[in-house]
């Protein structure tokens, strides 16, 4: 492979990557604090995706969905944590993987009962569907916005969990949730905003990524599938392991898929594999 | 709890084989013990020692196609293809078990199904052996087993209820034995057991390896059965439906596999001609069962035989 395209293919695997972040920083914040893997967070970026598809479809454009798909995705986790979760904080962790594999399995079908089995294409907005060139390279303008709308998430993100009492709340809450109890804190809200935050950043993944890769019912596994290669590389927990994990596993995906295209998906869970093999708890694991 | 062996629902399950042939379609009763052998690898693993798998689809998919290509390619017998279907999931499970057996809790949950995925993906990547997307065809139809025929629906029947019956016995007897204890109180708990001086890690390992196995012969049976492998077998949706017949069935007994994969497949054939989503159902299903009665549906029958066995005690 000559420099200029493994350059080509490095810029493109960052791009991919930053999309990789942000559909797996919502689960690592969800299991930092609450302790257990939400099932159903392939299922919000799917409904996300299907609301990005509706709104094209009656305002031509995707951008209302942008606001409308992480909140309205974030209300709907927020109906699934009060309605059922909430009832599973005191069983075996099995509890809530099963009830939120459930309610996932509920969305796929209820999206095919809306809409249909097929796939559906999602326009590019107008004003970001040129090329940008960079350097030497052409690139989408669309991607590159993506990429940055997803930069701006992760320091906003840093900035939340770092700088404010909420995020003081959420590792405080993460580190011993009994003693922020204690403490006078209700830890029920703080697991409430926590898990809706979580579906919010799975929703606005869910709408930038619908014009990339266009919706269809089955995106929800893959989409899962890649969030645990991504915080299993990077350790599940921590804003910077999704970051670096979601980089890392990008440039896998598109170095590969030069060299190798129908095994790029493979090589993706075998970089976990090596990973599991020479740092089990992942690059910047704590558990 | 180390139960009995054999106890009441030995005999249940065995006079329910017998009878399912004469009360429905053959094939969909061999459909039946197929998937109650495959559930039998998530009940062996979730119930005795608590480690929950949503990737036993990928050692069923690696029987199917280890089976295939011996029957087709290699001119080998049913009984040879079905043995060595056991032995590459219990391979795969050994050398995959040793990297994640270790990781505790979620971590092992999410680790299986990536898995899973990964065997998806190397199903595509190879499609020389494994024919991609249009599954492997052009198996031989018709076999001999011991010198009988196999070719009719029921000879397939009873082929695959031998199979499940011989791992369902042995499941039985193991979770009755004292190993089977040494095994649920790692499932109590783990932190105790490994201070008590078991070797936890390599119970949890041979567990994980013995399920594989099950599984990658149920896959076996599936590609004998079907005369083909369509990529479905290996594909996560299959390790989802291990996984949802083992919840619904129970997981608290081994019998639990059976009624889980009777009432799944019962269901799913009847509710798939009057609602194409049925699945939604099953999923809600899925979550009261989780909330409400967490011992699954064999739990009922449990329930009603102690009533039962109460009444006769009075009487």
């Amino acid at each position: 492979m000559s420099t200029q395209l493994l350059l080509f293919q490095v810029l493109n695997g960052l791009g991919i990557g930053m999309i990789y972040f942000l559909l797996s920083v919502g689960l690592t914040l969800i299991f930092g604090l609450m302790r257990f893997v939400n099932f159903a967070h392939g299922a919000f970026y799917l409904a996300a995706a299907y609301i990005a598809y509706a709104i094209s479809l009656a305002f031509g454009s995707i951008w209302w969905a942008l606001l409308i798909g992480p909140l309205a995705i974030a209300a709907l986790a927020l109906v699934i944590e009060r309605l059922l979760l909430r009832h599973t904080y005191a069983m075996p962790h099995e509890a809530q993987i099963l009830i939120t594999f459930a309610v996932a399995l509920l969305f796929q079908e209820i999206v095919i009962l809306i809409f249909d089995p097929l796939a559906k294409s999602v326009p590019v907005p107008a004003s970001l569907s040129g090329i940008v060139f960079l350097g030497p390279y052409v690139y989408p303008a669309y991607r590159l916005a993506v990429v940055a709308a997803a930069a701006v998430i992760a320091v906003v993100l840093w900035l939340v969990v770092e700088r404010t009492k909420f995020g003081a709340m959420l590792r405080a809450g993460s580190e011993n949730a009994e003693m922020v109890g204690l403490l006078g804190i209700n830890v029920d809200r703080v697991f409430m905003a926590a898990f809706a935050l979580g579906g919010a950043l799975a929703g606005l993944a869910g709408v930038l990524a619908a014009p990339l890769r266009g919706a269809e019912p089955f995106m929800s596994t893959e989409a899962l599938g890649i969030a645990f290669v991504v915080v299993v590389v990077g350790g599940l927990g921590t804003l910077t392991g999704a970051l670096v994990g979601g980089l890392l596993i990008g440039l896998v995906q598109s170095i590969m898929s030069t060299l190798w295209p129908e095994a790029a998906q493979l090589m993706i869970y075998a970089a976990m594999a090596l990973v599991l093999l020479v740092r089990p708890a992942g690059l910047f694991g704590r558990f | 709890m180390a139960g009995r062996f054999p106890n009441v629902a030995t005999l249940l399950v065995v006079a329910a084989l017998v009878v399912m042939p004469f009360v429905m379609h053959t094939t969909l009763a061999t459909q039946i013990v197929i998937f109650a052998t495959g559930t039998l690898s998530v009940t062996l693993l979730l119930g005795a020692v608590g480690l929950l798998s949503f990737g036993q689809g990928l050692f069923l998919g690696l029987g199917a196609y280890t089976c295939a290509i011996l029957l087709r390619d290699h001119q080998a017998g049913p009984l040879t293809g079905l043995v060595v279907a056991m032995l590459a999931g219990a391979a795969l499970a050994l050398a995959l078990g040793a990297l994640i057996v270790r990781r505790r809790g979620v971590y092992f949950v999410m680790l299986t199904l990536a898995f899973a995925q990964m065997g998806y993906f190397a199903m595509l990547a190879f499609k020389g052996v494994t024919g991609g997307e249009n599954g492997l065809t052009g198996l031989p139809r018709t076999f001999r087993v011991l010198g009988l025929p196999i070719e009719s629906p029921l000879s397939f029947y009873v082929l695959t209820t031998v199979a499940f019956l011989i791992v369902f016995l042995l499941v039985q007897r193991l979770t009755a034995s004292p190993l089977g204890s040494v095994l649920a109180a790692i499932r109590e708990n783990e932190g105790r057991s490994e201070a008590l001086g078991y070797p936890v890690v390599r119970y949890k390992l041979a567990a994980f390896t013995a399920a594989g196995a099950i599984a990658g012969l149920a896959g076996g049976l599936h590609a004998v059965f079907l005369g083909f492998v369509p990529p479905s077998d290996i594909e996560l949706e299959m390790s989802q439906r291990l996984l949802i017949m083992a919840i619904i069935g129970g997981v608290g007994s081994p019998a639990g596999a059976f009624a889980g994969s009777v009432f799944y497949t019962l269901v799913s054939e009847a509710l798939s001609e009057i609602w194409a989503r049925w699945l939604a159902l099953i999923a809600l299903l899925l979550i009261a069962i989780v909330l409400f009665l967490p011992g699954g549906l064999w739990s009922i029958g449990r329930l009603v035989a102690g009533r039962w066995g109460g009444r006769a005690g009075h009487g």
